[in-house]
């Protein structure tokens, strides 16, 4: 317990929790028993836009919006049909998110920029209605006469208890938030929001992150802007308008994008700050802009990032334990026993494949085989198609033209996240992990979508969470393989080069694939690094696995691979043994031109 | 009023809108960061262009490369509170970070010139031309004339000069002009500065038919950013077409049906555009599947 | 490869509340103990509630303006405190604000905003705190929900758009009218009550448009369809800016019917962008028309004002000046707790500056409209008709 409390910055923020509960409870007027009210609902729609713009990474602009809708249900519900709490509050949740779910599908498709446009012009559309639609609106006027909160006959009307009635649905929002990221589910946001080709080749399914993230938000939202009306009394087109936009993002930033305690926060001060300064006529909003700014810019990872690192610049980084681990079990992997011949079918085939960029052609007909067990080297000089043949074989590209077939399924046309799942990993050219988190953390993110469970088995799970321990068991595994088990616990931003990219080797060989798809892995290392890594790589296709290496490094693949292919201008022009294909004329008039007089690449095997 | 005459008063409107767009969109190719406080600086131009014409009152032509000069060094002050000092961090700590400039700004105009509308001086001169059956204020034709002259002399610094290609090379990549020798924050204050003194010059044109007050950014700021987004992140054709486009739905269209209906048809359309072509009318479209 | 075992350092994220630390306390109990100091020095405490900043921070500081001069001057040598509120042209804004002003000392009054989406906020409040409220809001449904705590020193807008409707089709004996208002919650709720007076009036326009947005620029399009309506006279209600924009415009397409406006265009800010020619054939209706300085009593008010605040005064001053000034008149002759000024300004007679003012027994006070004219020589308008009582109600 005494541990639990001194770690980060949690026995300040509870001792400040404490003393403005016992503040609201014995001093506070009913004008501060408002202001905290206030605090509590922008708290509430501040957690829900986390979901979507801190843990998914996206600038949606339409959570104003949901926060109005909220308000207007419960506004013409109450005001019009006379229908209690108990309806109208649920009503005020759903109603935001079905609209979530119905513009969720085709505008979370869009780029950054766009999707954010698309938001703000969803919000636009309903800004208009709500004015023009005076008939069930009330118009630019609102809707006025909103009654306080009666739950089954027992009013909700003073003060106190509004503020006690909302800061409760917010405890429930904070519980149901930290379900939602605690855990793998939370480790894959994180990861997605860094990159989410790298996500996907893990086989988290993105899109559906991002519109769970997305109707959360919008759930939230309504039930913040309901509150809001039951306060306040009054429902108006202000309540979706942008400037309420503003007000959350600001609120969202100075506070912490993605922390339970920075939502409370950022909401607590802009609300005090505005408060504080109401009384500077004039100038009341430059104070309250000036102000904002310059906390922007001093704590720009929020307050509660900037309250952790005065922790540590104080009293020190609190040391992190290795997890419980028994010896590690791998995840499903070839077994051991059927290394003894490799099975004459591919597990993959790459089938005549054509892509092209607009008029650049990168893949010309490309059709290669991987059999089980094999090691093959991918090597062609730049611009040949090597890392655009692996997307299309991990779903990241649509090829235009040709089949690419694993295990005996068509995937083709299959998203990357389910290729993944059937077994099929890969690694990039640029490393993508997760800085903050730990190396132990980041592989074992791998099991999140595999085992990992959804959005529901998260909220479902309280106490331990046995698959996390069960993912880090794994991960400890995977770890180990690569040789970087004495990490385990140290965040991957502090690592060198060469044990971020085991981290990455181990993060996509702890989905326990049939084969693995490497980008240029030996790119960066030093020569001690790449012998290892080759000595790591051999091992696993010793176990059965089959690998394909991308490389320009012909001798580090010397010694690992079984069968070399050779790229150019995005056709196969050379495949066989390395020592045929290194000496084949063609290749070597890829990699050094025509007529280039050398009588053979000499490549010495290491030592 | 014929269909023509209305297309003209759209297209004259639309050349100020541009402008904004202009600028905008210089700032967001040199630095990916959406200057929310773009058209509270439009309306700083206009009161620029107020202040000015009080103390010296001659017509606006005569004070615009003045306008554009004070414009320039506010936005290379923006620059310096907004953008330097978080430039390491996420686009959307800047796309704040301006929003809050934004609101120092207008709080600041409502300080010192009231809370009230002001009208700027005319360009040239004010009153009305008829070129055959066709009424176009003198206001106007000189917006029009203005905003083709800076969108050409914009392309010329761009395409043909070296300042153009410095700014384009650390628009592109970074790193690799700063690899070069070019020195980028130089660069990107001056992207500021010039996109800010496009904003500028728009407000100075607009203020006299259109006035100036306090709260008048907002719409501007939401206007521009529709604008880059339906021409194409990045576009600087696209963002001058997708200014046309607003002013053409708010005056064209908007003379056939209601306003809000045409507003309303404008943001559909908007919504429209991403469903079939998600990168924008000029922008590149990204393979993307997951 | 076994490890000691250890437990895993658990989610950083805790789902318990967390909250700011000692500010708010500290900050608070300051507060208070300075607004205790400032009551000991002054009689009265009269707080001053409205839209300082935000789209209506035009008529919020003329009410200001008006409020304050009145506060300068209290009768029966009373001292005020007024500390003056911002409510930012929000409702959530505005019923914090009010809040904020009565929680910190005891209140008499306070003097309100004349936005009505933040007048209905605020009237739960004051409602709560059992405090008048002193406005001069045109919202009808103000003084129409039984509140008794809301007192409105302008004309409502009910009535003083019957002045608006009645001028229009009686004196003017206009028979095609245009109808056309803005979308903020002034505009459209003028609107809807205007529709109403011509319907009783026996005349429906031939053209309606209520959806001009208040940032719209060019005003062409609605023009072009007034045109080919064929109107003979345009009826306006919005705020200052479109109005100003359609009025001039409309000018200088060479289209010279007569325009007949709401209030806002009467207000010195917005008669400072016209030409004075631009303004022949404008009228507006009007509670009151300061600037013509009509009787020698509203000259004196109005130079007086000049002299305070350099501006020429509007009738949004005025009549927020002769509600702060009635009310404290009141206060100076005995009613010194909030619910006897509530009862007396429900009872008494105030002979203010503008007009006698009486509540209706509903808490509107006011019941006198101008009409005024402009004739393109100067931008001070004629006043050329008067509507008062029984006048301003339609059956």
């Amino acid at each position: 317990m005494a541990s639990w409390l001194l770690a980060g910055i949690r026995l300040p923020l509870l001792l400040g929790a404490a003393a403005l509960i016992g503040y609201a409870v014995f001093f506070a007027s009913p004008y501060d028993l408002r202001v905290l009210t206030l605090c509590g609902i922008y708290a509430l729609l501040v957690l829900g836009f986390q979901f979507i713009f801190g843990h998914a990474g996206a600038v949606s602009l339409s959570q104003a919006t949901f926060f109005g809708i909220g308000g207007y249900v419960t506004g013409i519900l109450a005001t019009r049909y006379g229908l209690p709490f108990l309806v109208t509050f649920p009503s005020s949740i759903a109603g935001p998110a079905l609209l979530a779910v119905i513009v969720g599908v085709p505008v979370l498709k869009l780029e950054e920029h766009y999707f954010s446009l698309a938001t703000l012009g969803i919000g636009l559309v309903v800004l208009l209605l709500a004015i023009q639609w005076s008939d069930v609106t009330g118009g630019t006027n609102g809707l006025a006469g909103i009654p306080a909160i009666e739950i089954a006959g027992f009013a909700v009307a003073d003060r106190r208890s509004v503020l006690w009635f909302v800061w409760g649905v917010v405890a429930l929002a904070c519980l149901l938030a930290h379900q939602v990221t605690r855990g793998l589910h939370g480790r894959a946001y994180h990861l997605m929001r860094e990159n989410r080709e790298a996500a996907a080749s893990l086989g988290l399914n993105v899109a559906e992150l991002r519109f769970s993230a997305f109707v959360l938000s919008a759930a939230y939202g309504g039930a913040a802007g309901a509150l809001m009306a039951h306060v306040i009394h009054v429902v108006s087109p202000e309540n979706l308008d942008l400037t309420l936009m503003v007000t959350c993002l600001t609120m969202t930033v100075i506070g912490g994008r993605t922390r339970i305690a920075g939502a409370i926060l950022g909401a607590t001060l802009i609300v005090y700050l505005r408060e504080w300064f109401r009384v500077l006529e004039n100038y009341y909003m430059i104070a309250y802009g000036t102000v904002a700014l310059a906390v922007l810019i001093a704590a720009p990872y929020g307050l509660v990032g900037a309250l952790e690192r005065l922790r540590v610049f104080l009293f020190g980084r609190s040391t992190a334990k290795p997890p419980v681990m028994t010896t590690g079990a791998l995840p499903a992997a070839p077994r051991q026993s059927s290394v003894a011949a490799p099975t004459p079918e591919p597990l993959l085939a790459v089938d005549d494949v054509a892509l092209a960029f607009g008029g650049v052609t990168a893949l010309d007909g490309v059709s290669l085989a991987c059999r089980q067990g094999e090691i093959v080297g991918l090597i062609g000089p730049n611009g040949s198609g090597k890392t655009t043949l692996l997307n299309v074989m991990s779903g990241l590209y649509s090829c235009q033209a040709g089949r690419v077939t694993f295990l005996a399924h068509d995937i083709t046309a299959a998203p990357a996240y389910a290729i993944a799942r059937l077994g099929l990993a890969r690694t990039f050219q640029h490393i993508h992990l997760v800085d903050e988190l730990s190396v132990l953390d980041n592989i074992a993110v791998a099991r999140a979508g595999i085992d990992g469970g959804g959005l529901l088995r998260a909220i479902g799970t309280f106490g331990r969470d046995h698959r996390l321990d069960a993912a880090r068991r794994i991960a400890w595994a995977a770890a180990d393989r690569l040789g970087i088990a004495a990490f385990a616990m140290e965040p991957c931003g502090s690592l060198p080069y060469g044990t971020r990219r085991r981290v990455e080797v181990a993060r996509a060989f702890a989905t326990g694939p049939r084969v693995i798809l490497l980008d240029e892995p030996a790119a960066g290392l030093n020569e001690q690094e790449q012998i290892d890594l080759a000595e790591r790589i051999r091992s696993f296709g010793a176990d059965g696995m089959t690998v394909l290496v991308v490389e320009h490094n012909l001798v580090f693949l010397a010694a690992l691979a079984q069968r070399l292919i050779c790229l150019d201008r995005g056709k196969v022009i050379a495949s066989g043994l390395p020592e045929a294909v290194r000496r084949e004329p063609a290749v070597i008039e890829a990699y050094l031109g025509l007529d280039a007089d050398v009588p053979e690449l000499a490549l010495t095997e290491p030592s | 009023m014929t269909f023509l005459q209305l297309v003209i008063n759209g297209v004259a409107l639309g050349a100020a809108y541009a402008l904004v767009a202009l600028g905008f969109v210089f700032i967001v190719n040199a630095t990916s960061a959406v200057n929310f406080a773009h058209g509270d600086l439009v309306m700083a131009g206009g009161y620029v262009a107020v202040g000015l014409g009080a103390l010296a009152p001659l017509p606006i032509l005569v004070l615009l490369p003045v306008v554009a000069a004070i414009m320039f060094a506010v936005g290379i002050a923006v620059a310096l509170v907004a953008y330097f000092p978080l430039a390491n961090r996420p686009p959307s700590t800047v796309f704040i970070s301006t929003l809050l400039c934004g609101i120092v700004l207008q709080n600041l105009f409502l300080v010192l010139f009231g809370p009230q509308a002001r009208a700027a001086p005319p360009l040239i001169k004010s009153g009305i031309v008829h070129l055959g059956g066709i009424e176009i204020s003198i206001q106007a034709l000189g917006t029009l004339g203005v905003a083709a002259a800076l969108i050409a002399l914009q392309y010329v610094v761009f395409m043909r000069t070296q300042i153009g290609r410095r700014l384009r090379a650390t628009a592109q990549d970074r790193q690799m002009a700063q690899a070069v020798g070019i020195r980028t924050s130089a660069v990107i204050a001056a992207t500021f500065g010039f996109g800010t003194a496009l904003a500028g010059v728009a407000g100075a044109l607009l203020a006299n038919q259109f006035f100036v007050y306090p709260t008048g950014g907002i719409s501007l700021s939401v206007y521009a950013y529709i604008a880059v987004v339906i021409g194409g992140w990045g576009s600087i054709a696209g963002a001058v077409i997708g200014a046309l486009m607003i002013s053409i739905f708010q005056v064209v269209v908007s003379a056939y049906v209601s306003y809000a209906v045409a507003t309303g048809l404008l943001y559909v359309s908007l919504l429209l555009i991403f469903f079939f072509r998600p990168q924008g009318i000029f922008g590149e479209l990204v393979q993307r599947r997951v | 490869m076994s490890i000691a075992t250890r437990t895993l350092p658990s989610a950083i994220n805790s789902h318990s509340r967390r909250r700011r630390a000692f500010a708010p306390l500290l900050v608070g109990l300051g507060l208070a103990g300075l607004a205790n100091g400032a009551a000991n020095a002054a009689d009265i405490y009269l707080p001053i509630v409205m839209p300082i900043t935000g789209f209506l921070s035009v008529e919020g500081g003329s009410q200001r303006n008006g409020a304050v001069m009145a506060l300068e001057s209290a009768p029966g040598g009373l001292k005020a405190d007024y500390p003056i509120f911002d409510t930012g042209t929000s409702a959530t804004g505005a019923a914090t604000a009010l809040d904020k002003a009565l929680s910190s000392q005891k209140a008499v009054a306070a003097a309100v905003t004349i936005f009505g989406t933040e007048m209905v906020a605020m009237m739960p409040v004051a409602a709560e705190y059992k405090v008048p409220l002193l406005t001069i809001s045109g919202l009808a449904k103000i003084t129409e929900s039984g509140n008794p705590y809301i007192f409105r020193f302008l004309p409502n807008d009910r009535e003083i758009k019957v002045a608006h409707a009645r001028y229009v089709v009686e004196v003017m004996k206009k028979t095609k009218i245009a109808l056309i208002s803005d979308t903020t919650a002034y505009g459209q709720g003028g609107f809807a009550l205007l529709q109403e007076d011509f319907a009783k009036l026996g005349t429906k326009p031939v053209f309606e448009d209520n959806s001009i947005a208040p940032d719209t620029k060019d005003m062409s399009p609605l023009l072009a369809k007034v045109k080919a309506s064929g109107a003979d006279v345009i009826v306006l209600h919005s705020v200052a800016t479109p109005m100003t924009l359609i009025t001039k415009q409309i000018r200088s397409t060479g289209l010279n019917i007569p325009i007949v406006n709401s209030s806002s265009i009467v207000e010195p800010t917005a008669t400072a962008l016209f030409e004075p020619a631009e303004l022949a054939g404008v009228c507006a209706e009007t509670p009151s028309a300061p600037e013509a300085r009509p009787t020698p009593g509203i000259k004196t008010w109005a130079d007086a004002y000049l002299k305070r605040f350099g501006l020429e005064p509007d009738g949004l001053a005025l009549g927020q000046y002769d509600g702060v000034m009635m009310a404290l008149t009141l206060v100076a002759k005995g009613a010194k707790t909030p619910e006897d000024l509530r009862a007396a300004l429900q009872k008494e007679t105030y002979q203010g500056v503008a007009m006698t003012y009486k509540s209706n027994g509903h808490g509107d006070l006011a019941h006198d409209a101008d009409i005024v004219c402009w004739d393109g020589t100067s931008r001070i308008p004629k006043i050329v008709a008067h509507y008062a009582g029984d006048q301003l109600v339609l059956k």
